[in-house]
């Protein structure tokens, strides 16, 4: 990527740092924190623009189900400056792509999808000419009935791959003999990534039919592969790289496919350079978002609190094509029981198949959408038993030594749940909050509160065994400073900071000494997506497994440069240590020399200073036809408190204080691991409360910007906001005893859901108004006005 | 008569016309000027990721002084930035010397996917333009036009505390204003008009200075589009809505941007902004400044204008219940007549309303309430900030002991126009504040209203709102008597 010529300033680092002890563990800003806040951190739309440059973009379907008859493009393609006018035809024989599922038309052809669905395709030299012919393009369609509600979908058995349960025991039997029975129909809505940079990417054509593709994508592989397909190039004809996203969320794991294929469409077809960037509004628009869901349980218990049997079917609207719905359903089901053991439970899992974009990846990827309906009956069962909600969940979360394996059969180790909540309900001063409250609600005849505390389990890594992997590419260089490559791609999560942090660790480096460069294919080949929460997991463990490559063989020459057999001190690698900067023999304190000066003379005797790291993540195995092994490696867990205050008259609902504790083992970065718990808790918060995907009767999304959809903004930040990491060393199974951060955080913003629910039985009638997922304002004040 | 805009971008002087002239700030910046740390993500002024500083010569100062504040330079025309100096992410730090803002935004972790941190330095650095040691209520209520999506505003809001523990050069400091200020001083007065042929089309904008100019103006040009903060044009514009091939801007007209309070009313220019009559009345009218301090955000009030809002006439204009039971009077100028309408009497349809060809909205005068009159102001939104309403609502009464002895009530986004409720008004003269009549006043509400469903709520919940809002004011109001 072209960086900006202009100089950047030296932002300053804290001196420890400098000074070359270890990184691992510090809170060392961001890797491009200083590009960030002097605006001169490229992104795609940044970048100089080329002489013969096209700007690139389309017209999509203007109805969400139905056929395409015909498509003019005459006279759009005679508008001065436009350089084509591609449709499906254009295409070539693999119009058809996917991650998963071979399914998705990159140009509609036949059929018609959802609102939206890039029909035509445009190269203009100005963007007036691009969208002079935009509007010249005449589209002739038939529709036909769509299918919006995931019930509908239900009821035509219109679905995306087969049905898959997770089941252990008799739970038909356990509900029926249990001393109370309840269920019910849950209704859980999607949610925006709404990342601020839309979708991008830019292509490059080159020699010999290559193409270099920057595409702000959380997958690079992806890209390439799908690129080359659609394009029919090989794979060793294209380059993905990407330098950073705006954000991605999940956003950009699959659907950063399409605008890349259409600017390599188009610079192929030209032989031009083409960008698109979408502006917010078509992204919104066209790309998929989080699944929303249906969820029917049923729940049996006993009157001390154990839930001994539970089943749940779960329906997700999976959009027009299959994109990564039935992992996701996958994480869904194997999140079902949240924290808590249940003995006889069946999950079930269908994707429907409806007519709007095929919906996505969007963090957490299926386990937000299990912890909600989890704790939704929990709250249920609290109310009906009269008890507090927090107590049965202490009642009924996994143990240590018994109660301890999940419905797959994967054996639940380094729990501390049960200590994080104890603790938590102390630190909160869960329990006085809680007794004031009943007298609270008595007294203001204004507002409403409620309170709940919900835990997280999050499972970490790929569930398709094969993703958990990752390769990394280590130049040492004569002075002693380090380039860094691997597939994983930086979106803000800051993983790139994590692995110069690792990889000045490893040498013994100071952190200034290491750089990340831009993710490439060209370098780092049949990567991962960014996903899953494990980029640091696996990409950090490559990078570390290539230096210690390289620093085996530099501890073989040092070892017999340091050696002085006249002294009794024989050639001794495994004495020879890199640390402050430099390399010395442990048995000869005062020996040794810097960093670069043993990497020069290396290079003078032919000793190769590069080297490529590869991870794989051990004992990981699931077997979905039969729904048992062990997907994960380990297991992220946290919980959160939150407080709800609801204006009775008007459903609107604050958020006074939240208290958050979350178990990420030996933190390599805190700060950058706190702005992961904070981001992800507010971002769970938005989908909770007052994030709403709102559609007119054709299936067009209305809430498609800003100004209808709403993030949490600064003021909807809890007014007091208590996050702390638990202490916790335990993790052998990750790089330097971490956790994986990104996406555990998000769950807890159910505890703001579960708040509301918990101020609404406080209302004087006994029918539960089945408060729907999201809880606005207005979902509120129809529960406030059922149950007075 | 000039045909061309003189505009400082970091200081550095930039004489615009022709085509440009018509670009939006965020355009010129990132198009022209190669300055790419502005951000676009929205391209309607809710994000704030285009936010820059926007500086003008302080009048009132002894010694040249540019005062800045924060703005969405997405929906900001060059046109009408006449002797500003804009400042963006990249005139922030100088010689390599970074600000507070920007190394406490790195220490605090305050950036992570970077996206929306350009907007966010320069709007913090607006916010330390204003206060020297900004609360944490002023931090974050100075930061409700920015979107973040990354880092849940913690680490953002830390920043901003941690910025604020030194004192920071301000931007006059930084950029000389002496030499900008005699830069434009000479033209400072001049009549702006710039023409340009688009594809075979004519534009033109036309920039007076007094209100006799802009009414001669439109006299000849009745169909000229007027341009005030642009807050909403700015958006029609960049999202294809809005071609029009006369404009009229009113931004260099000082004679409406007076503004002044006393005993009885305010009495507002029409284009006096938001931030000015928020500042004004902020211990007068606590009501009124406290739905201000929800409308749009800071970028948005400090160039949209109270003209702005009555004549955009949208149903669900935050500061029209509140004129309207509050009885406002517009003041209609024409190049040979000055009229006054009550802003009851303003509204005649959906976006349609009592302004004659040739007409300017010159000044709005609203009484303030009477020292025995109780008023309640509502706006109702899906988030709490830097939203358009689902509801407003105002409701002043005057009571004698319990009973009411007059009543104005006025709702927004319940009908084609803010709507007063006369039969409901009707009912409650002579009754009791109390909750029999509160619940019978809704049930006469809800038939003088009518509510659709759309993006920000279904018709079902405004309904119910304009039930509860009279049982809200009623608790507010008598407390202890709800309760019994």
């Amino acid at each position: 990527m072209n960086e900006f010529n202009a100089p950047m300033p030296e932002g300053t680092i804290a001196e420890e740092t400098i000074a070359g002890g270890s990184s691992v563990g510090k809170s060392i800003p961001h890797d491009s924190a200083v590009g960030h806040v002097t605006g001169t951190a490229p992104y795609i739309d940044d970048l100089p623009r080329r002489v013969d440059e096209l700007y690139v973009g389309f017209v999509g379907s203007p109805i969400a189900s139905g056929t395409l008859d015909s498509v003019d493009v005459s006279i759009a393609s005679e508008v001065a400056g436009v350089a084509c006018v591609l449709t499906a035809t254009d295409v070539g024989p693999h119009n058809i792509f996917g991650p998963l599922f071979c399914d998705e038309p990159f140009l509609a052809d036949k059929e018609l999808l959802y609102v939206g669905q890039p029909v035509v395709l445009i190269g203009a030299e100005t963007e007036e000419a691009l969208d002079a012919a935009r509007k010249l393009v005449s589209i002739e369609t038939t529709e036909t009935k769509p299918t919006f509600l995931i019930d509908d979908a239900i009821a035509a058995e219109s679905f995306i791959g087969p049905k898959r349960q997770i089941k252990r025991g008799d739970p038909d039997s356990a509900i029926s003999k249990a001393a109370h029975q309840l269920s019910g129909e849950f209704r859980i809505g999607g949610q925006e990534q709404f990342y601020l940079e839309s979708q991008a990417a830019a292509a490059y054509p080159g020699e010999q039919g290559q193409l270099v593709v920057h595409s702000s994508t959380q997958n690079t592989t992806e890209i390439q592969t799908m690129v080359a397909e659609v394009l029919g190039l090989s794979q060793h004809q294209v380059v993905c790289i990407c330098k950073r996203m705006g954000g991605a969320f999940g956003g950009k794991e699959t659907q950063a496919v399409i605008p890349a294929l259409m600017v390599s469409l188009v610079a192929q077809r030209t032989g031009r350079a083409a960008r698109i960037v979408y502006d917010k509004d078509t992204d919104m628009l066209v790309t998929g978002k989080r699944h929303p869901y249906l969820c029917r349980w049923n729940v049996g218990f006993e009157s001390d609190g154990e839930i001994v049997g539970l089943k749940y079917d779960f329906f997700s609207d999976g959009g027009a094509a299959a994109d990564l719905s039935t992992s996701v359903m996958e994480r869904t089901l194997l999140h079902a029981e949240n924290s808590y053991y249940i003995n006889d439970i069946e999950i079930n899992g269908r994707v429907c198949k409806t007519n709007f974009p095929p919906n996505t990846a969007f963090r957490g990827f299926g386990g937000p959408q299990a912890v909600a309906a989890m704790e939704n009956v929990i709250e249920r069962v609290a109310e009906k038993l009269q008890v507090d909600a927090y107590d049965l969940r202490l009642r009924n979360l996994y143990g240590d030594s018994d109660r301890n394996v999940t419905p797959y059969g994967q054996l639940y180790t380094g729990n501390h749940l049960t200590e994080i909540m104890t603790t938590l309900a102390i630190s909160s001063d869960y329990r006085v909050r809680v007794a004031a409250l009943k007298e609270k609600n008595q007294n203001d005849a204004m507002r409403l509160h409620g309170i709940a505390m919900t835990p997280v389990k999050f499972g970490i890594s790929f569930t398709s065994k094969f993703l958990n992997q990752a390769n990394a590419l280590i130049n040492v260089y004569t002075d002693g400073t380090v380039q860094v490559s691997t597939g994983g791609t930086e979106m803000g999560q800051g993983l790139n900071t994590k692995i110069r942090q690792l990889v000045a660790d490893e040498f013994g480096i100071p952190f200034p000494d290491v750089i990340v460069m831009p993710t490439s294919t060209e370098k780092n080949n049949n990567t991962s997506p960014t996903a899953a929460s494990a980029g640091t997991d696996l990409n950090g463990a490559a990078a570390v497994d290539g230096c210690r490559i390289i620093k085996k063989r530099l501890a073989e020459f040092a070892a017999g440069l340091f050696a002085s057999p006249e002294d009794g001190i024989i050639p001794s690698p495994e004495h020879i240590v890199f640390a402050e900067g430099i390399v010395r023999d442990s048995r000869q304190p005062n020996s040794g020399m810097t960093f670069g000066e043993l990497a020069n003379k290396a290079r003078l005797e032919r000793i190769d200073l590069g080297a490529r790291g590869f991870y794989k993540t051990p004992g990981v195995d699931f077997n979905r036809e039969t729904g048992k092994g062990n997907p994960f490696l380990y297991f992220t867990q946290g919980a959160a408190v939150a407080e709800v205050s609801i204006d009775r008259f008007t459903g609107e609902m604050v958020v006074p204080r939240v208290d958050l504790l979350m178990d990420i083992g030996k933190s390599i970065n805190p700060k950058v691991d706190m702005g992961q718990i904070t981001g992800g808790f507010i971002q769970g918060m938005g989908w909770v409360t007052a994030e709403c995907l709102v559609y007119d009767d054709g299936g067009k999304l209305l809430s498609h910007s800003p100004t209808t959809y709403k993030i949490p903004a600064i003021t909807d930040l809890p007014v007091d906001f208590r996050c702390e990491m638990f202490p916790n060393d335990d993790n052998l199974h990750c790089i330097r005893r971490s956790k994986a951060v990104g996406e555990p955080p998000l769950l807890l913003g159910v505890a703001v859901w579960a708040a509301v629910k918990n101020a609404l039985s406080f209302l004087p009638s006994d029918a539960d108004p089945n408060l729907k997922l999201p809880a606005t304002s207005e979902e509120i004040l129809r529960c406030l006005t059922t149950q007075s | 008569m000039r045909d061309h805009i003189l505009l400082f971008v970091n200081g550095q002087q930039h004489r615009i016309d022709g085509a440009e002239a018509f670009l939006t700030l965020s355009d010129y910046l990132r198009k022209r000027l190669g300055l790419c740390g502005t951000k676009i993500v929205c391209s309607e002024g809710d994000c704030g990721s285009c936010s820059v500083l926007c500086g003008s010569l302080d009048d009132g100062a002894a010694k040249p002084t540019f005062k800045y504040s924060s703005i969405d330079s997405c929906i900001r025309f060059i046109y009408q930035l006449d002797g500003c100096n804009i400042v963006t992410v990249e005139g922030l730090a100088q010689e390599g010397e970074l600000t507070n803002v920007q190394q406490a935004m790195i220490d605090c972790h305050g950036s992570q996917c970077g996206f929306c941190t350009p907007g966010f330095v320069t709007a913090m650095t607006g916010i330390l333009e204003e206060h020297d040691q900004p609360t944490e209520c002023q931090w974050r209520r100075g930061l409700t036009g920015n979107l973040c999506r990354c880092t849940g505003y913690t680490p953002i809001v830390q920043a901003g505390k941690e910025a604020s523990k030194n004192p920071s050069p301000k931007l006059n400091e930084l950029f000389a204003a002496a030499p900008m200020a005699t830069a434009i001083k000479d033209g400072s007065q001049d009549e702006i008009k710039i023409e340009h042929l688009q594809a075979g089309a004519a534009q033109s904008i036309y920039s007076p200075t007094t209100i006799d100019q802009a009414t001669e103006f439109l006299a000849e040009n009745p169909d000229a589009k007027i341009v005030a903060g642009a807050t909403d044009v700015g958006v029609q514009f960049n999202k294809g809505y809005c071609q029009s091939s006369d404009w009229l801007d009113l931004n260099r007209v000082t004679a409406l941007k007076t503004l002044s309070l006393n005993d009885n009313a305010i009495i507002a220019g029409s284009c006096s902004t938001w931030a000015a009559i928020e500042q004004l009345i902020e211990s007068r009218l606590p009501q009124f400044f406290e739905v201000l301090s929800w409308f749009g955000s800071p970028q948005i009030r400090n160039v949209g204008t109270i003209g702005g809002n009555i004549i955009n006439a949208s149903p669900i204009a935050d500061s029209l219940p509140f004129m309207f039971v509050a009885d406002a009077e517009l003041q209609l100028t024409s190049s040979s007549d000055i009229r006054k309408v009550n802003i009851n009497d303003f509204y005649q349809g959906y976006k349609k309303f009592d302004l004659q060809p040739g007409e300017l909205l010159t000044q709005v005068r609203i009484p303030l309430p009477e020292d025995d009159e109780v008023l309640k102001l509502y706006k109702i939104s899906r988030r709490r900030d830097m939203d358009i309403s689902t509801f407003t609502g105002a409701i002043k009464m005057k009571l004698s002991g319990d009973t009411i002895e007059s009543a104005s009530i006025a709702y927004g986004a319940v009908g084609p126009v803010v709507l007063r409720l006369p039969k409901t008004e009707a009912f409650l003269v002579g009754r009791n504040l109390d909750l029999e009549t509160m619940q019978l006043a809704g049930d006469i509400a809800v038939k003088e209203i009518t509510p659709i469903t759309d993006v920000r709520g279904g018709g079902e919940y405004r309904f119910q709102l304009a039930r509860n809002v009279l049982l809200k004011f009623l608790h507010q109001v008598r407390p202890a008597g709800a309760i019994a």
